[in-house]
């Protein structure tokens, strides 16, 4: 026993993340959950960004979306220098918060329910507990972003290797702003899954959210429109659209949004969680 | 330093008050127990221990700290009451983390973690997930795993409730030998269990400490409680309190009687008992010194 020494508060952050990616990847239910994204993100590969090279660039299809979407729209969407990126940004920027959702709807659900934090609480602080799985989860979610950006640039490389080069730049830039725009959406989804008592309900909540704060603020846009304009910044990924029509750097003049969002929300999580009754 | 402090603690739950006004001081040492009625308080009073919830009112501290204190990661560990572990991950998957989090290594964390699965008899589980192990084997292992690391004071929510008798008396057996350097404050139903094990008892009662006891006491010395295999209840009270050393005699319940007397040196009237016995053929099945705990707590 004389060898042991107390570990680190950051330690300890990274073994509870460690643990979590470790859950999720090498478990029954983590793996179907992982079939199911890779199953997905194949038929959105297969189909839309091997075919996006031919179709993006064709005139008929560039007026059709500007007609669809508006000019000023979709207008920075032509100028990704790979076809494959710009499809793979648009489906990530939207299924990607979606994933996010359901994945990390568990992180403390059914721990909580079942009592498995009591076994937790007496070796680890809750704030160690609490940062620990939300990094997990993002771990969780870089990992499934990389496999989805490194399958997108074998089909960039089998159709012209030497686009390669900007392909790879353009990934990283994705999967930078889909991180900061993942933050703020798992720090929800922890505190849902810490009032839910499990993962399904989590989810239910989201939905609920989600929903209910969109109509709550059409009506509040009816009556006060100022007031809007303000509403829209608070729910995660209100700036989703908005980003659509940027690359590169320029997406990241939006990412102010999430992180604040995030921290806001990691710190209303890490108090519930000190209170909560486990 | 004391090992647990508790000053006027209380916990409500809306309206339901389920613990009130309790206050007592533990020291380090033998085993303490816990006992009262379902729904007295006991695992309301664990999980303020533990810093599952936080009390209403008054303050918990232990060695000097409030509960979820980071000073006490690893000093403390319980068994609570229908906690479980995860399903999906193996018995020694949880153990190494729960180790690791403790301060050990991977290497050590693994070795800690077979350790206490064989102190409870189960090593040969460690590969298997919790869903696999029945009730009383994940009890042993949630016993197992409160032993991680030697902590200074386990808290045993209802040890051996829905062991075997043979695992329980093994469970038992492992508090008195890992008492040496752990204390553990244990809370049953099991009264004989517990004045096996213990010295110090707490007595909830609808939420409020009724009283504190000792098993060992010095009055203990005052009583004799015999449990006779068949005798005539109204002749044995009327011979026993006819001895000049006796004070009273109680049937306490069916052919089991407390005796209050004078003590003298030696054991001149446990020889004068036998002797009453022998003459009147009568089977004797326990001679106790002093009272049971069912008797200083209910009588």
């Amino acid at each position: 026993m004389d060898t042991v020494k107390p570990i680190s508060s950051l330690g300890a952050t990274l073994l509870v993340a460690k643990f979590e990616l470790k859950k999720i990847l090498f478990n029954t239910r983590g793996l179907i959950a992982l079939a199911a994204f890779a199953l997905v993100w194949f038929l959105i590969l297969w189909y839309p960004v091997k075919q996006a090279s031919i179709y993006l660039f064709s005139p008929d299809f560039k007026q059709f979306l500007a007609a669809l979407f508006g000019e000023s729209s979709v207008s920075e969407l032509f100028s990704w220098p790979v076809a494959e990126m710009a499809i793979v940004w648009i489906a990530a920027l939207y299924l990607f918060p979606l994933f996010s959702i359901s994945v990390s709807a568990d992180q403390f659900a059914s721990d909580r329910a079942r009592g498995t934090f009591r076994f937790l609480t007496l070796r680890a602080s809750r704030d160690t507990l609490f940062f620990g799985r939300f990094v997990g989860y993002m771990l969780i979610q870089a990992i499934l972003l990389l496999f989805t950006l490194g399958a997108t640039l074998i089909l960039v490389a089998f159709r012209d290797a030497s686009l390669l080069l900007p392909a790879i730049s353009s990934s990283l830039f994705i999967f930078i702003n889909i991180m900061i725009v993942l933050l703020p959406f798992t720090a929800t989804m922890a505190i849902l899954s810490l009032y839910a008592n499990s993962a399904m309900r989590a989810t239910i909540y989201a939905v609920l959210l989600w929903a209910g704060f969109s109509i709550v603020s059409a009506i509040l846009n009816y009556y006060l429109p100022g007031l809007d304009s303000v509403m829209q910044w608070v729910l995660p990924g209100a700036q989703l659209s908005m980003m659509i029509n940027t690359s590169g750097l320029g997406s990241l003049a939006f990412a102010p949004i999430p992180l604040i969002q995030a921290a806001v929300l990691l710190l209303v999580g890490r108090t519930y969680m000190a209170r909560i009754a486990l | 330093m004391s090992l647990i402090t508790c000053e006027s603690v209380g916990k409500s739950y809306g309206s339901k008050r389920a613990l009130n006004n309790v206050s007592f001081t533990i020291e380090a040492g033998a085993p303490i127990a816990l006992v009262g009625p379902n729904g007295a308080g006991k695992t309301t009073l664990f999980s303020l221990l533990c810093g599952y919830i936080s009390p209403t009112d008054g303050q918990v501290k232990i060695f000097g700290e409030r509960p979820n204190s980071t000073a006490l990661l690893g000093q403390i560990a319980a068994l609570p009451q229908d906690a479980r572990l995860d399903p999906n991950l193996t018995v020694l998957a949880q153990l190494v983390l729960f180790a690791q989090l403790q301060g050990f290594n991977n290497k050590q964390a693994k070795a800690e973690s077979l350790r206490v699965l064989a102190l409870v008899g189960l090593a040969d589980v460690a590969a298997q997930k919790p869903l696999s192990l029945s009730h009383g084997m994940s009890k042993r292992v949630s016993i197992a795993q409160a032993l991680i690391g030697q902590p200074k004071l386990v808290l045993l929510d209802e040890p051996t409730a829905g062991l075997d008798p043979a695992n329980a008396k093994a469970i038992r057996e492992l508090v008195t030998a890992q008492s040496v350097h752990t204390t553990f404050v244990i809370s049953s139903h099991n009264l004989d269990e517990l004045e096996k094990l213990c010295d110090k008892v707490l007595y909830l009662d609808q939420g409020e400490l009724n009283q504190s006891v000792s098993i060992k006491d010095a009055q203990a010395d005052d009583y004799l409680t015999v449990s006779m295999h068949d005798c005539d209840n109204e002749q044995f009270n009327s011979l026993i309190n006819a001895l000049p050393e006796v004070l009273s005699v109680k049937n306490s319940q069916h052919n089991e009687f407390v005796i209050q007397y004078t003590k003298h040196a030696g054991y001149q009237f446990e020889l004068k008992l036998f002797e009453l016995f022998a003459t009147h053929q009568w089977q004797y099945h326990t001679l106790q010194r002093g009272r049971t705990l069912e008797d200083k707590l209910f009588s």
